[in-house]
């Protein structure tokens, strides 16, 4: 589905949402409302959102939503209703708003996975009618990431039943006026308290890219205008030491939203996961803007991306992280990599912590952005995550120490692929093997498991019900570091995939290879249902309208 | 505007009412829905994901091999429903599983009805 289809899809749901009362029915609101004062949204949206004497302006004055939400408002606001904007309108507008009625920093962080265009299990929702009743057409996110008076979301309750044909839900209204008003503690304390953005300088950047690893490096910032910044990225591979250089340009909204576009600084190759590919960047920023964490991604779904971490660089020493997940105990000489900046050279073992049991032996050698440490693992080391620091430099939970891997985990352990037809290019899916061992309550698959880093393993697949070792190459195919390209043909139908990691050392009690799978879905990019054409999105089926 | 209103209202319901792929991603086509086989068998791995939970357990045959075999359920989701989690079934655990067997005679079966060896039936959610 492009981009623009999307959106379009998704607008039609926030502008049905935002505007159908101004049509079918008058709100009678008791809340306060958010006045609104920026010139510009008046005299564009004035003419159909009349204003009272407060500065209130019918519907919008009782929402608040991410900038995401104000952008789709007004691109159906164009494509619908007629409106006229210009770029630089249309911008002012989505940035008066998300600052004036978005989201507090708390309530935006709740929901950042939605606008990371993440696949998610949302497990949060209180009860089956509510996820019912919302996550069988969009996640549930989507509706939290708006706040409304009481009055709205009696109003969407209403436009659902009577549009959609769901049924009456009391529930469902109270449940989100009561976790989603809108006036909130976080949002009054947060407008309070909003202030610049000043973000300008050196950043240090972690980031995990799935199937390639760990990668460190540096971000700077420089302002190019009123909340915008061009950015320069370095990043290098715990791996590989292979190296990433990016440019790009970003806006901030309400301070702490950064959206922006990034690109390699050499051509990106045809490989669909190629680092250089253009990606949009999305990232939550720390109220005190000390760090910012969030995703860029690209590819047909947005499969492809680098999570990514960043802090402010200081004249501190500073740990960003190790290139070792975890420590095996009873073991010595083990080298661990403890990757940072501004470090001091010399520095002796004391300088060093890896809680009881690991003893650091000596300090192999040491420079400004890494210390190489061997450490010995006893036998009877506590099991599970722990600190490591450097001095005064923390870095929490950074490795386990186990004493065996008890299962292989592939991660997603559900997923889906897309075939291409004219109009949609394939969709991919990286799958990665990582080891657990059983946590403090002796289960696996709790809670309390131990995660130990990726493990090294075989990849295969096998397709539901053929022929063990029959040839799917007419599904797709998975590479060595599990990757998964479906068929170039559109074979027109549907295929459920087991993705297997077989674990090249590690055995269960009955000495055989631990063993992972995820469950793929190899699908259609469209079909047509009743005479709608339906594409797919993320983990769904969006209407794209009547067939032509 | 009212008819532009109208259209996007229509438009907007059908999107709202598509039911989402890992609710029920295909039908029982493959199955043979006219015959219910029953198996007892010990959990070999348990998947609790979407599209599809998938149990998969061991069997002895007649001749006394063991086979591998695959039991479908409905979503993680609609199972969570029904108070499933994770970890309802693990490997070991004994079970007595009913079903639709795979017409191309894959060892799978579209699961209808399971038991635990304590007799306690875990209730299937929609499409089982």
């Amino acid at each position: 589905m492009t981009a623009a289809l999307r959106s379009k899809l998704t607008g039609l749901l926030v502008a049905c949402i935002a505007f159908a009362g101004i049509a079918l029915g008058q709100s009678s609101q008791t809340e306060e409302g958010i006045p609104v004062t920026d010139p510009t949204v008046i005299a564009k949206c004035g003419g159909c959102h009349a204003r009272d004497e407060r500065g209130n302006m019918q519907r919008i004055s009782w929402q608040r939503t991410t900038p995401e939400g104000w952008q789709e408002v007004l691109k159906q606001m164009i494509l619908l209703n007629g409106l006229s904007l210009t770029p630089s309108e249309g911008r002012s507008i989505v940035k008066y708003l998300s600052e004036r009625q978005g989201l507090a920093p708390e309530e935006a962080q709740a929901v950042m996975y939605d606008i990371e265009r993440l696949s998610h299990e949302e497990t949060g929702i209180p009860t089956e009618n509510l996820r019912r009743g919302c996550t069988r057409c969009h996640a549930f996110a989507r509706a939290l990431s708006w706040r409304r008076s009481a009055e709205e979301w009696r109003l969407l309750a209403e436009r659902h039943t009577a549009r959609y044909k769901l049924p009456p839900s009391q529930e469902a209204i109270d449940f989100l006026a009561k976790a989603a008003p809108l006036h909130t503690p976080e949002w009054d304390s947060w407008s309070a308290r909003a202030h610049a953005s000043k973000l300008a300088g050196r950043w240090l950047l972690t980031a995990y890219i799935p199937g390639r690893g760990k990668y460190y490096g540096e971000m700077q910032v420089d302002p190019s205008g009123d909340d915008d910044f061009q950015t320069s990225v370095h990043l290098t591979s715990v791996n590989d030491g292979s190296r990433v250089v990016r440019a790009g340009r970003s806006a901030v909204y309400g301070t702490y939203a950064w959206r922006g576009r990034s690109k390699g600084s050499d051509p990106a190759s045809p490989a669909p996961d190629d680092l250089a590919s253009e990606a949009r960047e999305v990232m939550w920023i720390a109220p005190d803007q000390s760090a910012a964490e969030g995703r860029w991604f690209w590819g047909s779904y947005q499969e492809f991306g680098f999570d990514v971490k960043l802090r402010r660089a200081s004249s501190d020493p500073t740990l960003l992280l190790l290139d070792r997940s975890s420590l095996k105990t009873g073991t010595q000489a083990n080298r661990v990599r403890l990757i940072g900046d501004h470090l001091p050279t010399p520095v002796s073992p004391a300088d060093l912590d890896f809680g009881s049991g690991v003893a650091v032996r000596r300090i192999v050698s040491n420079t400004q952005d890494e210390i190489v440490a061997e450490v010995a693992v006893a036998a009877d080391a506590s099991l599970g995550k722990r600190d490591v620091a450097f001095r005064h430099s923390v870095l929490p939970k950074a490795i386990a120490i186990f004493d065996r891997v008890d299962y292989v985990k592939v991660v997603p352990d559900s997923a889906m692929a897309a075939f291409s037809d004219q109009t949609h290019g394939r969709g991919y899916r990286q799958f990665e093997a990582i080891g657990y061992q059983r946590g403090a309550d002796g289960r696996p698959h709790t809670d309390d498991d131990v995660e130990l880093g990726p493990a090294d393993v075989t990849w295969s697949m096998e397709v539901f019900y053929a022929d063990k070792g029959s040839n799917t190459d007419s599904v797709g195919k998975v590479s060595s570091t599990g990757f998964f390209t479906p068929a170039a043909d559109n074979p027109d139908a549907n295929f459920d995939v087991w993705i297997i990691a077989t674990a090249k050392s590690e055995k269960n009690n009955n000495g055989k290879p631990l063993v992972g799978k995820s469950y793929l879905v190899v699908t259609v990019p469209t079909y047509t249902f009743n005479g709608r054409r339906y594409v797919r999105d993320l983990d769904r089926w969006v209407d794209e309208g009547p067939a032509s | 505007m009212k008819n532009s209103l109208l259209t996007l209202l229509a438009m907007t319901a059908a999107v709202l009412l598509i039911p989402r792929a890992a609710d029920g991603h295909h039908g029982l086509a493959a199955f043979d829905q006219k015959t219910v086989v029953t198996l007892k068998g010990t959990v070999t791995d348990f998947h609790f994901v979407n599209p599809h939970a998938v149990v998969e357990f061991e069997v002895k045959n007649d001749q006394g091999q063991v086979e591998e075999w695959k039991g479908e359920l409905s979503s993680a989701g609609a199972l969570a429903a029904r108070g499933w989690t994770a970890t309802s079934l693990q490997a070991g655990d004994p079970l007595t599983i009913s079903g639709y067997r795979a017409k191309n005679g894959a060892t799978s079966l579209w699961a209808t009805k399971l038991l635990l060896a304590n007799g306690q039936e875990l209730k299937l959610g929609g499409g089982n």
